[in-house]
């Protein structure tokens, strides 16, 4: 393990997204499909990069929405890839937008995924769904001890 | 359920919330399976429901243990158990055991008529067909079981047994009791596949609508497609590669998007260059309907658990044809890593191929016709003005956004010795006709002004060939004859019922020339008055057609009001005038869809 690298906890969450009604579907929507996992929710970018460095665990996951006032989910997305201690943090945007040249951007500053949010919440419930999905079976498969989720329910 | 009603309703709420002595007061079977009922609510998959029915049959007085086996196909799913011993729940492994599972299929030709069927076992006989669970209910100490096979879906059927220390007799309310726990689960089940279908159903619409929408939204093909892919990530596949046939016969991928960023890349070059998909993609468009390819149907290309490559995680692989009009364009393929159950019908994924397809086909029509139309104005319009001494010209056209048919505005410049003629017209109407007419009117105003003719007879003659021609469509021109004057020039205008020139002056005066005349096709031997102005060094002449002083803002003020301020500011920049002032009309329009046309000569200083 990296000098000063943090535990992942796989099975928690951080939700970094200003609008208060999408940080409600998006509780609704993944305590309906994952009810274990464990959901922390902030409505700004700034501070975020400082309180994981303060913390000794780590979110296995992070969404972020890119249209945020003060600093954007950009801006986020660039702090928290320039720091080494977050490199096995799976980031994930979660944004309305389709336009190829803003997936783009994101893919160039380091996001794991790039999420459209749709309107339609069924939709946006199965969206969800499939983004979590992915990334606990892809970081199952990546590293198989210990298996995604496993400790989930011991703390 | 003959007698769960009054007296499980009556029980239900304190048992529910009291675990203590009371509730096993009402221990009636009915009271039972009512609370078997009431705990179904949340339930999601049906095999969450093993800890509630093992637990209410293993209460059952004669059981010893409950086994029960889940089937697809004659294939064995997985085997669950629950003795006294062996609490909560387990998943027996399978110990390779060989099962009969064909010839315990239940008779599902008609499940309502038939219901679970309950059948005698008695193990002494040996395991015969009942594998695997002879051995585990022997060795909980069972003599005997009860098996109730029962249908959960096509091709999808379970069996719950109960182990029995001696056989229990025809009447015995065990074997109801058994039935009634599977005509629950079967109950639960349908209600949980009803709500899942119904859950797909509304996400392929949202889908399909917000997709349709996208596509709608727009004419460029392969943004749109980028669009639409990154829409399909991870609502119905975790990979979407588009492929569209190129003129030279080949399929590439325009379009991709994956879940995951570190596979994007990978997924466009493997679709791009791998043989197997190549082939299969090739193989789906000889056919009407898309594929879903699973497991072996995956053997030899770059996807599924035989290969090591990050396709090794992608479960199917479907692919559709993208047709429109009877011709193939290309292919639409989704990569799922999700289990079957979420994956999307083939019906849907065709469906969206469709639209696909025909946005493609609107798109595409839609360039080729624009391509055409820019091709036919350019030959409509000169490919270069020439560069007489003393004098700056420059032009521009501006095709309207909303229209695609061919324009009728012209213009041209001939020089002829020191002298140079200049025109600019407009043919009323578009589309073919116009553009033959544009033709002809370009054409024969500069052949009658490189043979010497003067304005105004230039207007003239063109006015009787039109008529000759018997075309029944109207042409205004303006034609202008700059001839050196000193150190300026002299400009003679004629006009025929287009709008006048304007002449901005070297101090910033801007003034319309004087002159009129009517509309050509119209009167036969119509005579053309010329006006005559002089242009010093630093005066520039603009001509344009109506399609600049038309142009309306929001507000349906017309361009025409700030024209006199534009052409100063205009004049003022320099450079190529004509276009800055096409610029500024297209800036300041909102409405007005016609085509604009602007040709400007400046008088320079002459050395």
């Amino acid at each position: 393990m990296l000098e000063g690298a943090r535990r992942i906890d796989p099975g928690s969450v951080l939700v970094v997204e200003d609008s208060q009604e999408d940080a409600e579907a998006i509780q609704r929507a993944l305590s309906s499909t994952h009810p274990a996992l464990r959901l922390e929710f902030v409505h700004r970018g700034e501070g975020v990069v400082d309180a994981l460095l303060a913390s000794d665990v780590l979110p296995g996951l992070v969404l972020l929405d890119l249209n945020m006032p003060g600093m954007d989910g950009h801006g986020l997305l660039g702090a928290l890839r320039a720091r080494p201690e977050f490199r096995d943090v799976t980031l994930v945007v979660f944004t309305s937008s389709t336009a190829p040249a803003e997936v783009d951007r994101c893919y160039a500053a380091g996001a794991d995924s790039y999420i459209y949010k749709p309107v339609n919440f069924t939709l946006f419930r199965t969206v969800l769904k499939g983004a979590v999905d992915y990334w606990q079976q892809s970081r199952a498969q990546a590293v198989p001890e210990p298996p995604e989720g496993s400790d989930g329910s011991t703390k | 359920m003959p007698g769960a009603g009054a007296e499980g309703l009556r029980g239900w709420g304190r048992v529910e919330r009291d675990d203590g002595p009371k509730a096993a007061r009402d221990h009636s079977w009915a009271a039972r399976l009512h609370r078997l009922w009431m705990v179904t609510g949340g339930v999601t998959d049906v095999t969450a429901m093993a800890d509630h029915v093992y637990a209410l049959l293993l209460a059952e007085p004669e059981v010893l243990a409950v086994v029960g086996t889940r089937w697809t196909g004659g294939e064995l799913r997985y085997t669950r158990r629950l003795t006294s011993g062996t609490r909560p729940v387990t998943e027996v492994a399978e110990d390779g055991t060989k099962s009969a599972g064909a010839a315990r299929r239940p008779d599902s030709s008609d499940p309502a008529a038939h219901g679970p069927a309950v059948v005698d076992r008695l193990l002494p006989d040996g395991e015969g067909d009942f594998a695997p669970e002879h051995r585990l209910l022997s060795d909980a100490g069972a003599a005997a079981a009860l098996e109730c096979r029962f249908v959960l879906g096509e091709n999808d059927w379970a069996t719950l047994s109960v182990g029995l220390a001696v056989p229990v007799g025809p009447d015995d309310p065990l074997r109801q009791r058994l039935t009634q726990v599977c005509d629950v689960l079967v109950a639960i089940n349908r209600r949980i596949v009803d709500v899942r279908a119904h859950e797909r159903r509304q996400v392929e619409e949202a889908f399909l609508a917000e997709a349709s929408f996208l596509m709608d939204e727009s004419l460029d093909i392969e943004e749109t497609l980028s669009r639409v892919a990154r829409l399909a990530v991870p609502a119905v596949a975790e990979g979407c590669v588009v492929h569209l046939f190129q003129p030279d016969g080949r399929l590439v991928p325009v379009a991709r998007a994956h879940v995951a960023a570190t596979a994007q890349d990978w997924l466009s070059e493997v679709t791009r260059r791998d043989t197997w998909t190549g082939d299969t993609l090739r193989r789906v468009m000889r056919g009407r309907t898309g594929v879903v390819l699973r497991e072996a149907e995956l053997a030899g290309g770059p996807f599924g658990a035989a290969t090591d490559g990050p396709g090794r995680l992608v479960r199917a692989v479907s692919v559709s044809p993208l047709r429109a009009r009877a011709r193939a364009l290309g292919t639409l393929t989704f990569l799922f890593q999700r289990t079957d159950e979420d994956i999307s019908g083939l019906r849907m994924l065709d469906d969206l191929a469709r639209r696909a397809a025909l946005a493609i086909d609107t798109s595409t029509s839609y360039e080729l016709r624009r391509r055409h139309v820019a091709q036919l104005q350019r030959h409509l319009l000169p490919p270069a003005l020439p560069s007489p001494r003393g004098l700056e010209l420059s032009a521009a056209y501006a095709v309207a956004d909303a229209s695609l048919d061919v324009g009728g505005d012209f213009y041209d410049a001939v020089q002829r010795g020191d002298e140079v003629a200049l025109f600019i017209g407009d043919v009323c109407g578009r589309g073919a006709e116009a553009a033959a007419m544009t033709g002809l009117a370009r054409h024969t105003l500069r052949t009658l002004l490189e043979d010497g003719a003067a304005p105004g007879r230039a207007l003239e003659r063109l006015n009787q060939a039109l008529l000759r021609e018997k075309v029944s469509r109207f042409v205004t021109a303006l034609v202008t004859l700059l001839v050196p004057d000193g150190d300026g020039y002299l400009l003679h205008t004629a006009c025929a019922g287009h709008p006048p020139p304007m002449v901005l002056r070297a101090d910033g005066d801007v003034a319309e020339v004087h002159v009129s005349g009517v509309l050509m096709g119209v009167l036969d031997g119509h005579r053309y008055r010329t006006a005559t102005v002089r242009l010093n060094p630093g005066d520039t002449v603009v001509m344009f057609t109506d399609g600049l002083t038309e142009a309306r803002d929001a507000g349906g003020v017309m361009f025409e009001t700030r024209l006199v301020d534009a052409v100063r500011r205009c004049g003022a920049a320099r450079g190529a005038v004509a276009e800055h002032l096409v610029g500024m009309a297209a800036d300041f329009r909102a409405s007005g869809d016609d085509d604009t046309a602007v040709l400007v000569a400046r008088v320079t200083e002459r050395s």
